[in-house]
């Protein structure tokens, strides 16, 4: 499974996003987590926002399993769940 | 094509512009001790833009050609880009501590860019899509480009025309089939050598006897005629010392200002903007100062967040860190940054879009935002000193503390002894100590005040230009009404 992932542009972030980032991909080895690109299929996007805003833009990348957002690092259980989800689905 | 900073600082070795600093010629400015430190602020637009976490912020999808650009090229198209603006302003200050001088251009592009269009549409003249061809290079090249406004002014009590020496501001002095000539100059411009070109607009609204100063225009920084007599700040030798890195505060960032003389240049047809329509430069300024004053809510917010961590770290040095006046300080200081940060995002999210299409910030919210940090940054200044304590300007030499000169009774060094004297909590080392009360004084007094003080205070314009908008747009007038309405007057 390929993950598109797209950071926001951090402007004043909440909490680290690339460890974050990095404790996501420590829980899914089998899961493929690359940088997100125009043109380029995902099976599924990531979002990490750095406040509640997450202001990111994720519309121009293409994604078969829709979009998964996180902008608290409080939320990692919820979304490694909802990613456990879309991987068994 | 977006460059990487390397390539940013290359493309600046290939350009011949005339430097000039303590009375002599730069021949090797981009290397120079004392300039080097703003040419990395501006490299760090174009790292940032090509790093993940943060290209969201730093780039957009151009309204002109339809590729990614540096946002700092980009025609806002939505309240969002204004908002998206703010924040990456915010991001570059935290980045660098210092003025990055790159969002002069991106305010100019998007004033020019309405005006013209408007200017057009009375005059029938060709100067938006001659705006829209140049932007298209810029953004194609990735280049810089420095915003010029503020004419030296002269006498303040007279109009332009009216002046001594006419070239106190910017203006014509010919008009030739293939162009015009002008001469003139710019004062205090920000980040003006590390640009690739230069977008001339007038200082301030113009009336008919006037108009040959109503000039807007483009041209290359390295222009014959054109040359830039740099200015200097606080404590700007300690950057030609040797082994001084400490001392510096800040010893990789810094920010640029320099007086541009137009020295009869000729400027081609296609890069003209504005030439004797004197009826809209007053829309040029208003829209660009607009913008302007916008930017300082992201720019100053975020080296105010780099202030605040390091009065935060002062404290923890000092071991002072629990005491109840320091945290309630470090509350003050975050919400002062954040009040200011409030007012650039809330002028931007009431943006409407201009006739041309771009998007232009709510002038009443931008100008108040101004006037707020022309204030709040001198009481977070403040409340750093008294947290970092009176050390960080009585402290001795970075050279002496590495000093081996024996001078006490045991044979201790200058080093030992300040090493000694200077220790504070065991969870830092002396020199970090230092290091983070030169980085303080940096800001309070040294080299970066320029950008932080009292380029808050007159940057964008003066508190009173500010307090004109704001009596403009305040509307004193309805407020009576619904005080009558409530009362029952009628």
């Amino acid at each position: 499974m390929k993950c598109g992932v797209r950071f926001c542009g951090g402007c004043n972030p909440r909490f680290n996003r690339r460890a974050v980032l990095e404790e996501i991909e420590r829980r899914f080895e089998d899961i493929d987590f690359v940088i997100a690109v125009e043109g380029v299929p995902h099976d599924l996007l990531l979002v990490i926002g750095g406040c509640t805003n997450c202001c990111a833009s994720y519309e121009q990348f293409d994604t078969k399993q829709g979009v998964l957002k996180i902008w608290d690092q409080d939320h990692i259980d919820s979304i490694c769940d909802e990613l456990k989800k879309k991987k068994n689905s | 094509m977006l460059m990487t900073g390397a390539q940013y600082i290359e493309s600046l070795r290939k350009m011949k512009t005339r430097v000039y600093m303590f009375g002599e010629e730069v021949e090797n400015w981009v290397d120079h001790p004392i300039i080097r430190p703003s040419i990395n602020c501006v490299a760090m637009t174009y790292e940032l833009a090509q790093d993940p976490e943060y290209a969201d912020l730093m780039t957009a999808k151009s309204n002109l050609t339809g590729e990614t650009v540096n946002r700092f090229t980009h025609l806002h198209q939505s309240t969002d880009d204004l908002r998206k603006k703010v924040k990456m302003l915010r991001l570059l200050g935290q980045k660098t501590a210092s003025c990055f001088q790159r969002c002069v251009g991106m305010d100019a592009f998007n004033a020019v860019f309405s005006t013209t269009y408007e200017t057009d549409k009375k005059y029938g003249t060709n100067y938006h899509e001659n705006f829209k061809n140049f932007l298209k290079m810029v953004q194609e090249k990735d280049y810089v480009v420095d915003g010029a406004m503020t004419d030296p002014k002269g006498d303040r009590g007279v109009a332009p025309h009216q002046q001594k020496d006419p070239d106190l501001f910017v203006h014509i002095v010919e008009r030739r089939d293939d162009g015009i000539v002008v001469s003139g100059a710019k004062a205090h411009q920000t980040g003006t050598i590390n640009s690739h070109w230069h977008i001339i607009m007038p200082t301030q609204a113009m009336k008919e006897e006037d108009k040959d100063y109503a000039v807007s225009f483009a041209c290359p920084t390295d222009a014959e005629g054109m040359y830039m007599i740099y200015g200097r700040q606080s404590c700007d030798t300690r950057k030609l010392e040797e082994g001084a890195d400490v001392d510096l505060g800040n010893p990789k960032f810094g920010g640029q200002e320099a007086l541009v003389v137009f020295d009869n240049v000729f400027i081609p047809n296609e890069y003209i903007f504005q030439a004797g329509e004197y009826d809209f430069a007053g829309m040029m300024v208003e829209r660009f100062a607009g913008y302007h004053r916008q930017s300082y809510g992201g720019c100053k917010v975020g080296v105010g967040d780099v202030l605040i961590g390091a009065a935060a770290l002062a404290a923890d040095y000092n071991g002072a860190q629990k005491a109840s006046h320091i945290k309630d300080k470090l509350i003050e200081m975050t919400h002062l940054n954040e009040t200011l940060y409030c007012c650039g995002i809330a002028c931007s999210a009431e943006g409407q879009a201009t006739q041309a299409g771009n998007y232009q910030i709510d002038l009443l919210l931008a100008n108040v935002c101004k006037q707020n940090v022309t204030r709040f940054p001198y009481e977070i200044v403040r409340l750093a000193e008294d947290i970092a304590g009176g050390l960080m300007v009585t402290m001795p030499a970075e050279s002496d503390f590495k000093s081996d000169l024996k001078v006490g009774k045991n044979g201790e060094t200058i080093g030992e002894i300040c090493n000694k004297y200077f220790a504070a909590a065991p969870t830092c080392t002396t020199e970090e100590r230092m290091r983070i009360l030169r980085f303080i004084e940096n800001i309070c007094l040294g080299s970066s005040a320029v950008g932080y003080r009292t380029e808050s205070l007159h940057g964008a314009g003066s508190p009173q230009a500010q307090r004109i908008m704001i009596a403009r747009q305040g509307n004193i007038a309805g407020k009576k009404e619904l005080a009558k309405a409530i009362v029952g007057i009628k």
